[in-house]
């Protein structure tokens, strides 16, 4: 019996060449689209969820309000991590990690530069899941200058893993142990290092200091406890434990702290929300968010849906054809369960096609999709887990509910008001199909406008006037290298011709480089109500025209001028803060941290407004900025206008080998700046490309159902034509169903897709508005798109002799 | 009114090919009744669909009110056709989805006439053919003779020069068979030339002649008295 149906729906699927084909095709290409965007969301989902125990893991977090700035940190003080063990029983272990940034390995005679280098605890592998290949793992952090490789960095530099005991040589001169090699950390994992160099190494981490947060701190509570138990008693911990050093250096106790408007609290994150989650100052590396799995989520339902509602629309249509052999089939005697497990064994057939051509395809592209998302994803044993429940599932349900409608729908006629041809009306008030294509064409306009916006938004961050220039600056970033003789070097190449202009400092406004707070006071009374909390840069007096940054008021820093040295020059966004009309001539207290009180400050004198430029992301807004003189060779900066570019590197770089040993390591802000945004980037090609794909799968359906009206259609068509219709009446007279049905689409989609681009645009500080041309262009494009795909159809319908379809009577 | 001089029809398929019409000579006067006879498969209803202007014929020369029409295309056909010619089929043809009002309406509208003189018109067809009644009808509730006098109505409101009709008593009984062909001939009376194809004697003889076909040839042409 089973292999009749089989046997039978693989007859009729052939009968029907071209609707199967476009039927297998849609749902294909539908499930494939479908199935990346789920091993992306799989993906960003998964994250630390490598370690056996991360949901006994959270981090540390902490927020700062002093006066009217806030401040949220994923850092917290050094001590905090072994009091927790003393004093609460309930947490197994804890650990601190502290990014290095750049350090340098002697590999032969050659330094390398290595950006991936943490200081850790020893805890570090009791705490987390870092399978050690060499080594032991109890001990391997313990002692001063030991350090830790992963697998692939000990194979860079030593060929093997079998490492330990070797000596490494790191910045110079500090010979460090190797104590252990581990694998790899997984791509999924919200920090990664190639270097874990022993805590003890740090001086700075036996500090015992309560009033700082900068070590990332992670703890590991024991099973079963409660982390709102913990969270709620951290602050009153910190109260009791820090209350003497809050007296004696800030001089009040954290209740006056409190009462003043200010506070200082701590709270725990569950490890595996970090990634998706968290967006910190001091994170250990770049985290994604949430809304990006949300939307990636809803397109890939979308995406589903439509192909999920064309294959429906398909067979439905096509079943109304079968109607006559339903009739004769069931006058031959055949029983309505044969005829319902007949159409369900088709649909279900053309499911399971469909499904093994999207996971080949699938698996296939993923490199490509790797290479888009910026991700390293890769089909495991772990994938297959869910992988084979979940096409099975998908050819079962969508095979089912595809195929129940017509299976239901027809078997339950009545043979003789088939044959008499009844059903042909019926079918023709097919509502459901109506709902059906208006959902598809909804979703389609929804997603053309999202590009739109997200286009528009993308456009107008890299054509947004910063305020300052970034093209044609070149950064080499490891200027700190030369030490005493970066100033030298800087002022040789500012001699090079091509070299506008060059300025020596770590501060840039490009948001991955570095950052640095202060507090200052508004006058001697050092009151918190009147302190501001701004970035504070330290620059050079070649910045401001290096960076071509505009002044609102007063004048740049003058080197021939020794008063500047106690100068400074804020941002607009920080003259308002501190309520100044007229900024030129103001004093500002900065303090030195630690106690409050006058002779733990520097006074500053203002002596120009710079006008506001984006030196952070466009996701937020321009905050008060203070720069002062400083000499930080932490990088140099050139402003270059050479017609040979090439040329001007390879002298600079020559320069440079000169200087130092070691690599200069460059870019050009330009490119800083794109990369900042890559992520953003990133999901506008991908909703580009699915929403492409949505677009393209809908219009299938509807070529389908089109071809299908028409051959519905063709004796009514060749009667009109007798008659005298001309082809264009035809034309217009089948098109104009569908594009109602688009029209009524757009009505909805429209007002929805409004308010989800609204809501994520407010996540920019600096955003477009949603135009009205866009509104008009989706529209349109929907109706263009549909009218062209049904012309087809009905163009091929029109022209077709009159006579050959009223002969088929 | 028609002159058809040496009119060549083949059908081409894979492997054969068929003569449908022979080097077919003939003509119709204005004001005649003409029926077509002959076995099934000698070409009758090619010969309609070309003199409908359906179909054009590969060789030969059709002349319709003194133009020459064999080789127009098929915009300036379907022309000429919506003004001069009304169409009635053995399966009547009528649109299901339309009712008995707005299908007969139809050629009026692909011919332009304004809405409130289509109404009248419409009513007035009806009325002759006495199926008024079922104006909102459509056409699955009605007999096949009640649909025949609905295609009849509706290729007569254009009030056409010409009707062609293909076996219209084909799907009828004799009674209601009777009462169409009282219909045309009163047409004829009002000067419609008719040309009608079908093989009843008994029809036959409300013509004037009868053309005999066979295998796309003229055989005998008989004057009715
Ligand atoms: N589209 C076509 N393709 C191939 N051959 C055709 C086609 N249409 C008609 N023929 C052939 O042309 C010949 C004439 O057909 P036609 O339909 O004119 O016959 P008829 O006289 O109307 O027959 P009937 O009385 O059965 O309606 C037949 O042999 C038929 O097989
Ligand atoms: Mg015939």
């Amino acid at each position: 019996m089973f292999k009749n149906y089989i046997k039978t729906a693989f007859r009729s699927l052939l009968k029907n060449k071209g609707f199967t084909a476009i039927n297998i095709l849609g749902l294909a290409l539908g499930l494939c689209a479908c199935l990346l965007i789920v091993f992306y969301v799989v993906d960003e989902l998964s994250y630390d969820r490598y370690n056996t125990k991360h949901d006994r893991i959270f981090r540390v977090n902490s927020d700062l309000k002093l006066g009217e700035n806030r401040k949220d940190y994923a850092v917290i003080m050094p001590p905090l991590a072994k009091t927790l063990i003393a004093e609460f029983p309930y947490v197994e272990d804890a650990v601190r990690v502290k990014n290095a940034y750049t350090i340098h390995v002697k590999k032969g005679d050659v330094n390398m530069v290595e950006s991936k280098a943490a200081f850790a605890d020893p805890s570090l592998f009791h705490v987390f899941t870092l399978p050690m290949l060499t080594g032991d793992a109890k001990t391997a952090l313990a002692e001063p200058n030991s350090l830790v490789l992963t697998e692939s960095t000990a194979v860079r530099y030593f060929g093997k893993t079998d490492v330990v005991g070797t000596t490494m040589t790191l910045n110079e001169n500090q010979n460090f142990k190797v104590t252990g090699v581990i694998k790899d950390l997984p791509k999924t994992s919200h920090f990664n290092f190639d270097f874990f160099l022993s805590m003890a190494t740090w001086e700075d981490s036996r500090s015992n200091a309560w009033l700082r947060n900068d070590y990332t701190t992670y703890v590991l509570l024991k099973d079963k406890a409660d982390a709102k138990k913990l969270s709620a008693s951290l602050n009153p911990f910190l109260y009791k434990v820090s209350g003497d050093q809050m007296k004696k250096e800030i001089g009040m106790s954290y209740n006056d702290f409190e009462k003043s408007g200010s506070y200082f609290r701590m709270d725990l994150i569950p490890l595996t929300d970090i990634h998706l989650k968290s967006n910190r100052i001091g994170e250990l590396g770049a985290n994604s968010t949430i809304q990006y799995v949300y939307i990636f989520s809803a397109i890939a339902i979308f995406i589903l849906l439509i192909a999920c509602v064309n294959f429906m629309n398909l067979s439905t249509a096509r079943s109304a054809n079968r109607a006559r052999e339903v009739g004769v089939r069931k006058v031959l005697g055949s029983s309505r369960s044969f005829l319902v497990a007949q159409f369900l064994s088709e649909s279900i057939m053309v499911t399971f096609f469909a499904t093994i051509i999207a996971l080949v395809f699938a698996v296939g592209l993923l490199p490509q999709f790797n290479q888009l998302a910026g991700k390293e994803m890769a089909v495991t044993s772990s994938t297959l887990i869910w992988l084979i429940p979940a096409a099975v599932f998908t050819v079962l349900f969508v095979g089912a509910l595809a195929g129940s409608y017509p299976a239901f729908f027809l078997s339950a006629f009545q043979p003789i008001e088939v044959l008499k041809g009844k059903l042909s009306a019926g079918f023709k008030g097919g509502g459901l199909r109506s709902f059906l294509v208006v959902f598809q064409f909804g979703i389609s306009v929804f997603l053309i406008m999202g590009t739109l916006v997200i286009k528009n938004q993308l456009n107008f961050i890299q054509t947004t006037n910063l305020g300052f220039n970034r093209d044609q600056v070149l950064v080499i970033q490891n200027a700190y290298e030369l030490n005493k003789e970066t100033k030298t070097f800087k002022n040789e190449l500012t001699q090079l011709p091509g070299v506008t202009s060059a300025t020596m400092t770590d501060f840039l406004p490009v948001s991955v480089n570095r950052r640095s707070t202060s507090i200052f006071f508004k006058d001697a009374t050092l009151d918190q109500k009147n302190s501001i909390f701004p970035q504070s840069w330290e620059v050079d007096t070649e910045w401001i025209p290096t960076l071509d940054i505009k002044m609102a008021a007063g004048r740049n820093f003058a080197a021939d001028r020794v008063s500047d040295s106690s100068a400074i020059i804020i941002n607009e966004a920080a003259a308002k803060f501190l309520g100044y009309k007229n900024a030129l001539g103001q004093t500002l207290y900065k303090s030195n941290g630690g106690k409050t009180e006058l002779s733990n400050t520097v006074k500053y004198e203002v002596i120009g407004v710079m006008k506001d430029f984006h030196y952070s992301s466009m996701h937020e807004k321009i905050e008060p900025l203070i720069i002062r003189l400083a000499e930080n060779n932490g990088s140099i900066s050139l402003r270059v206008n050479a017609s040979n570019l090439p040329a001007l590197m390879s002298q600079i770089k020559t320069k440079w080998a000169g200087f130092s040993p070691v690599q200069m390591n460059y870019s050009f802000m330009d490119q800083d700046f794109d990369a900042s945004y890559r992520s953003e980037q990133r999901v506008g090609t991908i909703f580009i490309i699915f929403t492409t794909l949505a677009i393209i799968i809908a219009c299938l359906g509807l070529f389908g159902l089109a071809a299908y009206a028409a051959e519905q259609r063709t004796k009514e068509i060749g009667i009109r034509k007798v008659l005298g219709a001309s082809v264009s009446a035809i034309v217009g007279m089948l098109s104009k169903d569908f594009v109602k049905l688009v029209v009524i689409s757009i009505v909805f989609a429209v007002p929805l897709a409004w308010y989800c681009m609204t809501l994520w645009l407010q996540d920019f500080a600096y955003r477009v508005n949603i135009q009205w041309w866009v509104v008009a262009v989706a529209g349109l494009a929907a109706i263009a798109i549909a009218v062209i795909t049904v012309s087809f159809q009905s163009v091929k319908a029109a022209l077709a002799n009159p006579v050959k379809s009223l002969k088929n009577e | 009114m028609i002159k058809i001089t040496n009119l060549e029809k083949f059908y081409r398929t894979e492997e054969v090919e068929t003569i449908a019409l022979n080097k077919l000579s003939m003509e119709v006067n204005t004001g005649e009744f003409v029926a077509i006879m002959g076995p099934s498969g000698c070409g009758k209803s090619t010969l309609l669909n070309i003199l409908g202007m359906l179909d054009d014929p590969d060789a030969g020369s059709y002349v319709f009110n003194g133009t020459e029409i064999a080789h127009f295309n098929e915009r300036k056909r379907a022309d000429l056709r919506k003004h001069n010619i009304g169409f009635v089929f053995q399966s009547f043809n009528l649109i299901d989805e339309l009712t008995v009002f707005e299908n007969v309406e139809l050629p009026l509208i692909y011919t332009g006439v304004s809405s409130a003189d289509r109404v009248k018109r419409v009513e007035e067809v009806l009325d002759k053919m006495q199926i008024m009644h079922r104006r909102n009808h459509y056409p699955q509730q009605l007999s096949g003779g009640q649909q025949q006098r609905v295609a009849i109505a509706r290729a007569v409101v254009n009030k056409p020069k010409l009707i062609l009709a293909d076996e219209p008593t084909g799907n009828l009984d004799s009674s209601n068979g009777n009462e169409v062909m009282e219909l045309l001939t009163d047409l004829n009376e009002q000067g419609t030339t008719i040309i009608m194809v079908t093989h009843s004697e008994h029809d036959a003889r409300y013509s004037h002649r009868i053309i005999r076909l066979l295998d796309g040839q003229t055989v005998m042409e008989n004057i009715m008295v």
